[in-house]
């Protein structure tokens, strides 16, 4: 008690405090400095100075780098200034050094081209105001193995309004607008797919796809359909003939007829050296007939009997006669009917040199120009090419033709290419041209060899009911098998597998930007043109 | 009528915890919305934009971080400009708080809430963090620690006398065992004179705020037991200056974590104004 109220009395006492009389202090207590702090940050803030001086100036900016360039631009790592303008943005022209020859008005990696795509359609080709530079949809500097071609969806929603491609991403275009396979060709696919398990020992209905549908070096899309590999087994076979024909020169005047191999011979028409090669025993004549046995896939003599017969249906048919079957192709394939126009060119040339004669070594000239202008136009690989000006017009058929006289043609035409005709389409005297290259999508890419580890062929390509066919099937049912049916799946099978959870369903998944990849560095038509 | 300060004032109808951890309500709510705002915008861009430092999106993040940073340092221009009092010292601070944490959002939105590949923009954001997480560490610091003083101690002292008391101390109990008897002296050159020789930092302080005084003193009281009642008194003052001397103790190693955590926060904070510096040269020059 006593101790309690000594406290007491001590806590009062002034100018002290607590139980052992500690002193109050007589004058202002200043803090400690703190100027130990302000030192230590300033003289960090002077070393980073310092290191950003010393790495701008004499290690090229390395540490300011934003992260690491990817592997393909990590060569330029050591100097910015390859791709960055001080105080500028990174512009297109240091990209094009490499990527695109600068100042090309209709550069690969254009908005422009982005338009045109793989439609052809060059109308579409104009100056955007939607161009954006490079490095928009680039991005640099996100480490080393960074792909920098892939692009989020973000930059195609602007134009492409489809949010995502599991919710408003349209039907395919063909399925959506119910277009047919333009294949030119008479195909059930059932009946085949039986042919080759009797004929390969194959159980597999699958397997049997792959007989006809052999995949590229990559597996992503199919190689082009080819008679001498996927039809020459079975078809042509050596006691397939023509029917027998009248002969030309027995055919009475307006009437149609074929001329022989002699007649051709002798004529020794632009087109035709294939002629002294043929052996006369393929010909069988009979009275004023002929027929032709074997016969091969673009047999030249039933193709120049054609091609003469069309010349008389249409006598200004024009480029036409440079092909061996129609000009029905994309505008973005037209490429390959001049490509094969070139070669049949090149073989009359090759032709006309045998006759020294003057005239025909002027005219050997004005081919020989010719040649070589079409060539150095197709060199370009966007350079805009008219498919039309192959085409037969039926407004051109021959006036002085009767109706009668034009029945008679159409009826031989038949008679000659009859057994072409098991396969292929033949219109306006010309045999279509089959649809080879079995490529669908036009505006999107697709891997077969990635999805075939997923799902079997048939589980996508279900329009054809080729199960079904092939087991009940005893002819050809072409209301549900032919070959203009496209056999494409909806895009809804496809939207099973690519969702946000499952496997990846951006826009650059299936498209892309910039129309053909193979494009994408065009450093080596830059170096052509230096040369 | 006695005017109270903005930060005394308490709302009646409001938690204890929000009372104490929030001074201002008004800005407390308003950096909440800040932050909703900021969110939403950040997730139009995430859905209609593109997240990347170079968008649009994102240099309008950092141009807003950078802005708010220069915002936020202010504060510190503030506290050594007091003569000229540009405006209450209070609202310096409330939007150095506030506008700290809200900078650290607009960093994460800006780098698109990814780690930077870049050494110099690794540094910026790692030290942005680094000086946000440290002033947050001041702030919870600054709120417990004095609690924590006024729950268990007896005196006050102010940190800087602290050397001066303890010296004080020492020799009045020096003092106080040169008039005691053999066994108080031998008992005080063994167990208290080492403990008096200088201000002491004990962790344990942190856990229990007497830091075990009544185990501590209690080896008084056997030795009180065998002393006549005369020495019993001395033996209660030398009690008293142990215990002080204790308390003092916990003031010291309390007081220190409120003065040395600011080594955390504001040398690394200049460090991130050069880094800030340099970044934005580099970008308008790269």
């Amino acid at each position: 008690m006593a101790r309690q109220d000594r406290k007491k009395s001590k806590k009062i006492e002034k100018g002290y405090f607590s139980d052992v009389r500690l002193p109050v202090t007589k004058k202002y207590v200043y803090p400690r400095s703190r100027r130990l702090m302000l030192f230590i940050g300033g003289g960090g803030a002077l070393l980073i100075a310092f290191i950003f001086f010393f790495n701008t100036t004499v290690q090229r900016g390395t540490l300011i780098s934003n992260g690491p360039l990817s592997s393909n631009h990590a060569i330029f790592g050591d100097d910015c200034s390859t791709c960055h303008n001080p105080f500028g943005d990174v512009t297109d022209d240091k990209c094009e050094v490499c990527h695109e020859k600068y100042g090309d008005e209709v550069g690969i990696h254009t908005f422009a081209s982005h338009y045109l795509y793989r439609s052809g359609d060059f109308t579409r080709v104009v100056p955007s105001p939607d161009e954006v530079p490079c490095m928009t949809c680039h991005t640099e500097h996100v480490g080393r193995e960074a792909p920098i071609t892939t692009v989020a969806d973000v930059q195609c929603l602007p134009c492409h309004e489809y949010g995502s491609f599991n919710e408003d991403h349209p039907e395919f275009e063909p399925d959506a607008e119910a277009l047919a396979d333009e294949a030119n060709l008479k195909f059930p696919h059932a009946y085949h797919v039986n042919e080759v398990k009797e004929h390969e020992e194959i159980s597999d209905v699958e397997q049997t796809c792959l007989y006809c549908h052999n995949p590229d070096p990559d597996g992503k899309n199919f190689q082009a359909l080819d008679f001498d590999r996927h039809c020459d087994a079975c078809h042509l076979t050596s006691s397939i003939s023509t029917p027998w024909l009248m002969m030309a020169d027995d055919a009475a005047d307006g009437m149609p007829g074929v001329l022989t191999l002699e007649t051709i011979r002798s004529q020794q028409a632009a087109g035709t050296r294939w002629a002294e090669f043929m052996n006369p025993g393929e010909f069988q004549q009979r009275s004023t007939t002929v027929r032709k046995r074997p016969l091969y896939h673009e047999d030249p003599w039933v193709l120049t009997n054609l091609t003469r017969l069309r010349s008389m249906l249409y006598p200004s048919s024009g480029l036409a006669d440079l092909l061996t079957a129609s000009a029905d192709v994309e505008p973005q394939d037209a490429r390959v009917l001049y490509e094969e126009a070139l070669a049949t060119l090149r073989d009359h040339a090759e032709a006309l040199r045998a006759q020294p004669e003057r005239d025909v070594q002027d005219a050997l000239d004005e081919i020989n120009g010719l040649i070589q202008l079409v060539t150095e136009r197709l060199r370009d690989p966007y350079a805009p090419l008219d498919e039309t000006r192959f085409a037969i017009s039926a407004a051109q058929l021959n006036p002085a033709l009767t109706p009668e006289q034009v029945g008679a043609y159409d009826r031989f035409i038949d008679q000659l290419t009859e057994p072409c005709q098991l396969c292929h389409l033949v219109d306006k005297a010309t045999v279509m041209r089959p649809q080879t290259d079995q490529e669908t999508l036009i505006r999107a890419e697709f891997d077969h060899g990635a999805h075939i580890i997923h799902r079997r062929c048939l589980e996508c390509h279900t329009e054809i009911p080729i199960r079904e066919l092939t087991a009940t099937e005893t002819e050809p049912d072409s209301t549900r098998d032919r070959a203009d049916i496209l056999n494409l799946p909806e895009i809804a099978s496809c939207q099973t597998c690519h969702t946000d959870a499952k496997a990846s369903n951006t826009c650059i998944t299936c498209h892309l930007f910039h129309p053909d990849k193979s494009q994408r560095s065009n450093l080596l038509l830059y170096l052509k043109e230096d040369r | 009528m006695k005017k109270t300060a903005i930060y005394q004032r308490k709302r009646p109808h409001a938690s204890r915890v929000f009372n104490k951890w929030v001074q201002s309500p008004r800005w407390f709510w308003g950096f909440w919305i800040a932050v909703a705002v900021c969110l939403a915008i950040y997730i139009v861009n995430v859905l209609f934009g593109r997240v990347h430092p170079s968008s649009v999106w994102g240099l309008g993040y950092g141009i807003a971080a950078a802005v708010l940073f220069v915002g936020i340092f202010t504060y510190a221009l503030r506290r050594r400009t007091m003569r000229f009092r540009p405006g209450r010292t209070w609202y310096y601070l409330q939007f150095h708080v506030y506008g700290g944490a809200l900078f650290l959002l607009l960093m994460f939105m800006h780098v698109g809430f990814k780690v930077p590949h870049g050494a110099h923009t690794w540094w910026l954001w790692a030290l942005s963090i680094w000086v946000v997480v440290s002033g947050l560490l001041g702030i919870v610091l600054q709120k417990w620690i004095p609690t924590l003083l006024n729950s268990g101690l007896s005196i006050e002292v102010h940190y800087d006398r602290i050397p001066e008391l303890v010296e004080s101390i020492k020799k009045k109990a020096e003092t106080l065992v040169d008039s005691c008897s053999a066994p108080i002296r031998s008992f005080y050159r063994k167990n208290l004179a080492p403990a008096l020789v200088t201000p002491e930092t004990r962790l344990i302080y942190y856990l229990d705020i007497t830091g075990g005084l009544q185990a501590r003193t209690k080896q008084f009281d056997h030795l009180r037991a065998l002393l006549p009642a005369d020495e019993q008194e001395k033996l209660d003052a030398l009690q008293d200056m142990y215990r002080t001397k204790l308390e003092i103790d916990a003031h010291y190693t309390l007081q220190k974590a409120l003065r040395w955590w600011l080594y955390l926060h504001v040398p690394v904070s200049i460090l991130l104004v050069a880094l800030l510096i340099v970044h934005l040269y580099a970008v308008l020059y790269y």
